[in-house]
């Protein structure tokens, strides 16, 4: 802008500051003589002062972006930082989420359920790359209901038509061991209760296979699955010192939420066991317990597969299977001539349980809680007759009438009286 | 050698002839039925060695099958040409003949609802692999002076007559024998009218009305046991009847409720929206398998639901699948498609029985 200075060629006092690229420089109008020239580098004291520019704020990518948008593409970042995802992660997640957007449902939807698409999103890349990331983790992070997350999850998953791989168990119990706090001495660990990692965990695996093979981990959330799991491969692995410690103390100690469905689970579990036991000769003898065959898990373990099969059938052909195979296995002990002399229906004798039990989920062994009788024929034809005294019996006499709306008024002038908002009772 | 129970190559002229003559008067006979189309007049290729069953080809079918059973068992014949579901020893051959024979072979769950109206029966059969022969093969037997019987000692191992020729990859439709029962039946229907809903509230003993809540008085009748909803545009919900006239019967009572309260209600365009059946297979289902094969129509998270959410295709039906064996099926407008879909789903769970 013209500010008074005169052009030293042509006297103009037409000066029009403009920039050479980055240089500002104040030029005449007339004649195109330069007449001051700004600085194109700067010192380093002067850039001492200056801020640097983003990457993401000098190239043009949000120029076409929401802001709502932008906010969750950051989320979505900022959440598989805190994970501690690979950062391949990172940009699949982000695509997902873009490609979200692009679904007029999504771009309406309140803030809340762009919130947990953030998550949704994560986790269906955690899922395809067999990351064990639970629901419940991402729900905690993002202070989420997870109701919400699950219907957010499903319809994310239908409209952008993902192919979403199952949680991978194995590793699922790997990271979730390694969660666990007891690996090293500390105040809060006692000695006794410090136990080596790759123990433990192969341990746990182990028993965690147990419990898939024998119907306990269909159809149930894994994570309580793997606590109990834990919990007795930690127990077995020092039972003199550790039989007292109950689950729910194990889980404060590791400083481990100690999931709802855990105890249950590990009743299952230790049944399981029980009926393995059954099948070894020596440990038949010592009538075991819930608590004892605790000491006993590591050569429950190491025969699991051959003791699953004796110790379960999956109905009449599997008990006839058992009675064929030969018991070949060697941990026949001094009571292989009492276990062998079996009546024709596979019931040793004097054995007290009464033969193999059932392989099935714990769902279907339950008695079942009331049985539905089955509806009688309806012969309805859809076109009866219909009789006014049928259709009156459902009909207030004028007497009844007034005295309902006498109840009524009295209803909520007493309403009134105690709170001044007027609510609008039964019609 | 015994001879081959069924005959490459095609039969000679005159016999097929006559066949065809035979079949086709009996088809005559049948109103609904289409003509058999290659049935016959194809040559006999592996999976069509069957010739259907007339009076005269009997006695040369049994003849063959009574030294096939002398023989002790199917084995001892070349079946290579079967495809391979239907060469294993202890498949269920059951035969889509009659009403009657499937009630004799297939397991009965042991319910009332086995005992149908045959109307239901027939849809049911209708439907079973999607094969119109079927039907026409179940009119045909009825008509047989002389069906041939399974044979006493085995009631299971019925003769190989009914494969059907039509439908060559899917195995022989084994009758599930296992029936879904209808639990709840979801219907609209339009009284054209305006209601005033506060005034139904005040005059019914059975209506709940919460406007701060929901916009619809809330209306409940004994008989049969079910639940309206009514807006004030006249327009009606009726759900919990068990079969799709007890639906409509209930409707009626309601807009008769709302005519004696002063309304000029009709009945207009009453239509079932949603019908869902439930069933039991009776073995547990391993639904990671499941999910695993059949991943584009299944969705199971355990960390959400118990239960698998299978989304068929054909018909559109969604089916709830639970590691007990419990399969519920929703989302149906007319009752053959609940039959239809468990049909579908029920060789895909023999499937994952064992572990």
């Amino acid at each position: 802008m013209p500010g008074g200075g005169q052009c030293p060629d042509c006297g103009s006092t037409e000066l029009v500051e403009d920039s050479h690229y980055s240089q500002s420089q104040l030029v005449c109008s007339d004649c195109g003589c330069v007449v001051t020239e700004g600085v194109l580098t700067t010192t380093f004291s002067d850039e001492g002062n200056l801020r640097e520019v983003t990457y993401s704020r000098s190239t043009g990518e949000n120029d076409g972006v929401s802001r709502s948008q932008q906010r969750g593409l950051r989320r979505v970042r900022d959440l598989c930082r805190v994970l501690q995802l690979p950062s391949t992660f990172e940009d699949t997640a982000v695509a997902y989420y873009q490609q979200a957007y692009r679904h007029s449902g999504i771009r309406a939807a309140r803030l809340q359920k762009k919130e947990v698409l953030v998550g949704c999103c994560v986790l269906i890349t955690c899922r395809q790359h067999n990351w064990p990331l639970t629901m419940g983790t991402i729900c905690t992070l993002l202070y989420a209901d997870l109701d919400v997350f699950s219907g957010t999850y499903m319809q994310i998953v239908k409209l952008l038509g993902l192919d979403v791989p199952s949680l991978c168990l194995a590793d699922l119990v790997k990271t979730y061991c390694s969660s666990f706090k007891l690996f090293q001495a500390s105040p809060s660990v006692p000695a006794t209760y410090v136990e080596d990692k790759e123990k433990m965990m192969s341990r746990t695996l182990q028993l965690v296979e147990l419990a898939d093979e024998t119907w306990l981990v269909t159809g149930r959330h894994p994570l309580p699955v793997i606590t109990a799991a834990a919990f007795l491969a930690w127990q077995s692995l020092q039972p003199s010192h550790r039989l007292a410690c109950s689950l729910a103390r194990f889980c404060k100690v590791a400083n481990v939420e100690l999931p709802c469905p855990a105890p249950s689970r590990l009743q299952e579990l230790v049944a399981v066991l029980l009926r393995m036991a059954e099948q070894l000769a020596w440990l038949r003898v010592l009538q075991l317990d819930k608590r004892s065959v605790v000491k006993h898990i590591g050569d429950l373990l190491q025969h699991r597969h051959t003791l699953v099969r004796k110790a379960f059938r999956d109905g009449p052909e599997g008990l006839e299977a058992g009675e064929e195979e030969e018991p070949r296995e060697q941990c026949q002990g001094p009571g292989q001539g009492k276990e062998v002399a079996r009546s024709p229906f596979g019931l040793p004798a004097g054995k007290r349980l009464a033969g193999p039990a059932l392989l099935l989920p714990p769902c279907m062994l339950k008695p079942p809680k009331r049985v539905c009788p089955p509806p009688p024929v309806s012969t309805v034809t859809g076109d009866e007759n219909i009789s006014d005294s049928e259709i009156e019996q459902y009909l207030r006499t004028p007497q009844e009438v007034k005295d309902f709306e006498k109840a009524q008024a009295a209803r909520e002038a007493a309403k009134s009286v105690s709170n001044p908002d007027v609510q609008a009772g039964q019609g | 050698a015994p001879p081959t129970l069924l005959t490459l190559g095609p039969p000679p002229m005159e016999e097929e002839q006559a066949y065809l003559e035979l079949y086709l008067d009996q088809c005559a006979a049948q109103d609904d039925l289409a003509p058999p189309r290659s049935l016959l007049l194809s040559p006999v290729v592996p999976d069509d060695g069957y010739i259907p069953n007339t009076s005269n080809s009997e006695t040369v079918f049994n003849s063959h099958l009574e030294e096939v059973k002398a023989s002790g068992h199917f084995s001892s014949v070349d079946l290579s040409f079967l495809p391979d579901e239907l060469t294993q020893e202890n498949k269920d051959q059951s035969v889509i003949r009659s009403k009657q024979d499937i009630e004799e072979n297939c397991e009965t769950p042991g319910q009332q609802s086995r005992m149908l109206l045959p109307r239901e029966q027939d849809v049911g059969l209708g439907l079973i692999s999607g094969s119109t022969l079927l039907n026409s093969h179940s009119q045909v037997y009825p008509g047989d002076a002389d069906p041939v019987q399974p044979s006493p000692e085995k009631p299971n191992c019925t003769p190989l007559m009914s494969i059907t020729p039509m439908t060559p990859v899917t195995p022989v439709s084994e009758c599930s024998g296992i029936v879904p029962q209808l639990q709840n039946i979801v219907s609209t229907v339009n009284l054209a009218c305006k209601l005033d809903l506060k005034k139904i509230a005040l005059h019914a003993k059975n209506a709940e009305y919460n406007p701060k809540r929901f916009a619809a008085v809330i209306m409940r009748i004994r008989e049969p046991r079910t639940t309206a909803l009514i807006f004030s545009s006249g327009k009606m919900v009726c759900t919990g009847a068990k079969s799709e006239e007890q639906s409509r019967l209930a409707a009626r009572k309601y807009a008769r409720v709302v005519q004696k309260l002063g309304f000029p209600a009709r009945f207009l365009d009453f239509k079932i929206q949603n019908m869902v059946g439930s069933c039991d297979v009776r073995f547990p289902i391993r639904l990671e398998g499941l999910v695993l094969t059949h991943q584009q129509f299944s969705s199971y998270e355990p960390e959400l639901f118990p239960g698998l959410i299978y989304r068929m295709v054909k018909p559109r039906i969604v089916l709830l699948i639970f590691v007990s064996g419990k399969v519920v099926l929703t989302g149906a407008k007319e009752r053959s498609e609940i039959y239809e879909a468990f049909e579908n789903i029920y060789p895909i769970l023999k499937g994952f029985k064992k572990a």
